[in-house]
């Protein structure tokens, strides 16, 4: 019999909603709140319109800094490939901006940006352009020299070498840089509004928790939760798409010593 | 030098190396390592030249001059009488499109199906006519992949891809196609298979050919002349004309009346040529 894991894993997911149900019936549901609260007031925010009010800030910030931080990363690093030396220098002074840790620098975007959502997305973008500009160099660092040799034989232009070449070389890599970056956009976004703002999902949750409603506290973080859940698989359908040359099996394969 | 005498006797040479040297990390004349040095050589039209060589004698730096991936540091290379490549000349691969390669590893395109990588050199111009296309259906026919043409390469064993990239350099069509032992990872079988495959297409497409390769054995049954390039930096020493009629069998090559002497002319030559 093939063992089924996903039995195991929803046997799991439901015994922990027990235990919280359970919990909260046992000691009171106003530190903890309840599986069933929670889902009553998704809901009722649902119907009225309340959670696509505030998550399409959240969605909007987190997609808006998503692509203002992984373009210029991956362009940059692209764009490095010929020039060592500038690469060392960059990568020289990338490395002293990566350590800084990114929420520290909310002050100064607010200062920078206003309270609006400018500074999210600032926030957004400087986390993610570190993420996708260090995974596309190691895929341009990992290109095949032969490869590029051979095709330079065959008289392709620069261009052509990018375009056929490098370009496919790097997307496994770009592909691992952007499965990490999904969740840090979201992420970053919401601690934007946590830190300052009147709408969103963090915010939602920061006034839950300042109104001591922790039900509402909750609603956010499900949400926020099946939002980069639903984000990850998206992407893992894309990357399955993009990349079929690396798994293919076609219809018609025969077994090698056929 | 008398050019006139120099022009007629190279007449019908297609690929003319002259005085061809090759020196890593150039500098004081104390520091120079040179891997070639005036080597001279002249492949004819159709001509299937064989590339024999101590190791570290410059075998593939000669392929790769050829192919004008690596700059030569002295003499020049004259295609079709006319000098294409040269001391102080830069490297300019693919210029022309006169210049296939197959190459030790297949370097097939592992995001492309093997149809597609058998076209990729042919779009890389454009858009390749239809005669081109069918060329192209004919060689990967030819070659035993119709079957395959939509897998990707790394669903295939190792000589099917040897099959796919000979396949592909074929059907860019260059008049010169450069191999740098493509035979030497494949079992022996898959070999044997492989070169009379190569024959069979040499005398179909009338290609001149250039094949590095280790195995003597393979160097007499697949050319009509072998060079021997030893010691460090290379040099030719010795051309051999290989007179066995074709067609031939390279799995019986040795039966041949004349193999005898080839093989210990050769032998002899790698191995008192490797000492300086």
């Amino acid at each position: 019999m093939v063992h089924r894991s996903w039995i195991d894993r929803a046997l799991l997911g439901a015994a922990l909603l027990g235990a919280w149900e359970a919990a909260s019936r046992l000691l009171g549901a106003y530190w903890i709140s309840s599986p069933v609260l929670v889902a009553q007031r998704i809901a009722s925010m649902a119907a009225n319109g309340d959670l696509w009010f505030h998550g399409r800030f959240t969605l909007a910030e987190a997609f808006g800094g998503f692509v203002l931080g992984a373009v210029p990363g991956c362009m940059l690093a692209m764009a490095l490939r010929r020039h060592p030396l500038v690469r060392e220098a960059v990568l020289g002074v990338a490395g002293i901006g990566y350590g800084i840790p990114k929420t520290a620098m909310v002050p100064l975007f607010i200062l920078w940006l206003g309270v609006g959502p400018g500074a999210k997305v600032a926030l957004v973008a400087t986390a993610i352009f570190f993420i996708v500009f260090y995974s596309t160099l190691d895929g341009v660092r990992a290109v095949d020299a032969r490869l590029l040799g051979t095709v330079r034989v065959f008289g392709a232009t620069e261009l052509q070498l990018l375009r056929h070449v490098v370009w496919p070389a790097v997307v496994p890599y770009l592909f691992g840089g952007l499965r990490v970056a999904v969740p840090y956009a979201i992420a970053g976004a919401i601690v934007g509004e946590i830190i300052s703002s009147n709408r969103g999902l963090g915010y939602l949750a920061q006034y839950g928790a300042s109104d001591f409603d922790t039900t509402l506290v909750f609603v956010a973080l499900v949400t926020v939760m099946g939002v980069v859940l639903a984000l990850s698989a998206a992407l893992s359908r894309l990357q399955a798409r993009w990349l079929h040359w690396q798994t293919a099996q076609p219809a018609g394969a025969r077994a090698l010593g056929a | 030098m008398r050019p006139e005498t120099h022009a007629v006797a190279h007449a019908t040479a297609l690929l003319e190396l002259q005085k061809l040297g090759v020196c890593y990390d150039p500098g004081p004349a104390a520091a120079a390592h040179w891997v070639l040095r005036d080597v001279d050589l002249a492949v004819h039209d159709g001509e299937f030249v064989t590339l024999m060589g101590s190791s570290g004698a410059g075998k593939s730096t000669l392929l790769n001059v050829v192919a004008q991936t690596l700059a030569p540091s002295a003499g020049r290379i004259v295609f079709n009488g006319r000098t294409v490549g040269g001391e102080g000349m830069p490297a300019q691969p693919g210029s022309g499109r006169q210049i296939g390669y197959v190459t030790q590893d297949d370097n097939l395109l592992p995001w492309r199906t093997v149809w597609d990588n058998v076209m990729f050199p042919l779009t890389l111009a454009g858009r390749p006519a239809a005669s081109d296309v069918e060329r192209a259906r004919r060689l990967v026919e030819q070659v035993g992949l119709a079957q395959w043409s939509g897998h990707y390469p790394h669903q295939l064993s190792g000589g099917m891809r040897k099959r796919a990239s000979l396949a592909r350099t074929l059907a860019y069509n260059p008049p010169v196609v450069l191999m740098d032992e493509p035979f030497g990872a494949l079992d022996a079988e898959t070999r044997a298979q492989l070169q009379a495959d190569l024959l069979a297409l040499w005398a179909s497409e009338r290609k001149t050919i250039l094949f590095v390769t280790h195995d003597i054995n393979e160097a007499i049954a697949l050319g009509d002349r072998v060079v021997v390039l030893c010691g460090s930096p290379g040099r030719v020493v010795l051309e051999r004309h290989l007179d066995i009629p074709r067609p031939r069998d390279p799995e019986t090559i040795f039966k041949a009346p004349t193999f005898a002497g080839h093989y210990d002319a050769i032998r002899g030559c790698l191995r008192g040529g490797g000492r300086p």
